[in-house]
């Protein structure tokens, strides 16, 4: 069946959860790939078939030029599908790369849903916002939510020890432990699940 | 409130509103909220980013200078909550322009009046994000695919247009404050002409009004700023 293959990728896409990766379908993706072949493969020795039958290729309307056409419809079709997947997982990765990549490594559970060259791209697109964010001497990747009040509490979720030193202090911070820090220190920390804000 | 009003006449009131409307705030508030409601990247402004971040370093100086000086902590914290909600002003509109940039990086780079939008970090950074996801497309997908399905740009060799770009959507609806007077306008966005007085259905927008409008036909008027977006 013509697309379907694709349309299985794609809807496996959809499927997931807003703004979650599932593993690189790689076993699929390579499939559909197959298929664009066959679809190029059928279309060339279709067209070669109307050569010989010394028709020209762009005006003949028979049945090979039909076929052709269609195999040629399936191929592009395929490649929308392929490059859609591709593309809308980047747009997850290049959002992990705001928030996370700029600062640090991917957590393993998330970089082993990456295939090699996401991985790449992962990489390259953080340095990218890391070189926009240099020339300009000003982070763009903190204070992601309007600030209501400059300092706000927080606790501690993972051991961090007293190594951390903040803008102005340090502190033991502890696992369990809460703070009253200032909202642009505590950010990233909270951004990577070290810490929680305290609200009420 | 009203004890308060008697003291000042509406001149009085009327040059004040406009001296805080003008502010470099009251304008990155604008362009921020402007760019966060218009589909497409709109022009970078550059001085007052540039006005917006001298600012910025001189209120951190000033409350430095005040945590030093041991002065009343309620003081620095309310400068503090002052500089912190100019920053995020600042940041969140620098990020919601590189968001368009990611979204649209194909589209903006051909286009010479976006490219020209875009100040020249953006601009770097947009050649960075396609040379990225070029790349990335490329070793996924394009190489794998037969000889002339290989674009990034075209579905394949025999499309005469980039029919593989995604562009932003300029025929949504926008919220729009009327900032100045504007002259009649027509809901789909045709001039003023001699069958002028044939149609009836134009319309004029005074200070303060809002409206909901396509946003195609009234491009010329954000930009000329005599609407805002909301």
């Amino acid at each position: 069946m013509h697309g379907r293959k694709a349309y299985e990728l794609v809807k496996e896409f959809a499927d997931g959860e807003k703004g979650h990766l599932k593993i690189f379908n790689n076993e699929l993706f390579e499939r559909v790939i197959e298929e664009c072949n066959e679809h190029h493969n059928a279309l060339q020795s279709l067209i070669r078939k109307m050569q010989e039958e010394g028709l020209e290729v762009q005006t003949a309307r028979n049945a090979e030029h039909y076929g052709a056409l269609i195999h040629h419809l399936s191929l592009i079709r395929n490649k929308r599908c392929l490059m859609a997947y591709v593309y809308n997982r980047a747009e997850i990765i290049r959002e992990l790369a705001w928030k996370v990549g700029l600062l640090h490594e991917l957590p393993g559970e998330i970089q082993e849903k990456f295939s090699d060259s996401e991985e790449q791209y992962f990489k390259d697109h953080s340095k990218s916002l890391k070189s926009y964010m240099s020339q300009l001497s000003l982070d763009v990747n903190v204070d992601m939510v309007p600030p209501k009040d400059p300092y706000i509490k927080v606790r501690v979720l993972e051991d961090l020890g007293s190594g951390i030193i903040l803008s102005d202090k340090s502190a033991n911070f502890a696992r369990h432990s809460m703070h009253f820090l200032k909202r642009t220190d505590a950010e990233q920390y909270i951004a990577r699940g070290l810490m929680e804000e305290l609200t009420g | 409130m009203a004890s308060g009003a008697g003291d000042w006449s509406a001149e009085q009131i009327d040059d004040y509103e406009t001296l805080i409307s003008t502010t470099d705030v009251e304008l990155l508030k604008r362009a921020w909220r402007n760019e966060k409601a218009s589909p497409e990247i709109l022009p970078f402004e550059e001085a007052l980013v540039k006005r917006a971040k001298e600012q910025i370093q001189l209120m951190e100086e000033t409350v430095d200078d005040f945590a030093e000086s041991g002065h009343d902590p309620l003081i620095a914290s309310l400068y503090q909550m002052d500089l912190d909600r100019a920053q995020f002003l600042l940041r969140s509109y620098l990020r919601v322009r590189l968001q368009k940039i990611e979204k649209f990086m194909f589209h903006i780079w051909k286009m010479d009046t976006y490219r020209n939008r875009l100040s020249i970090e953006e601009e770097k950074f947009t050649e960075r994000c396609i040379r990225d996801i070029g790349k990335h497309l490329e070793e996924t997908v394009l190489s794998k695919l037969p000889d002339n399905y290989q674009s990034v740009l075209k579905q394949s060799i025999i499309s005469e247009e980039d029919d593989m770009v995604p562009e932003p959507q300029l025929d949504t609806f926008i919220v729009a404050k009327c900032e100045r007077a504007t002259r009649p306008l027509y809901l789909d966005g045709s001039r003023q002409s001699a069958s002028f007085d044939s149609r009836n259905d134009h319309f004029q927008m005074v200070p303060g009004d809002l409206c909901i409008l396509r946003y195609r036909p009234f491009q010329e008027e954000l930009m000329s700023g005599n609407i805002s977006l909301v």
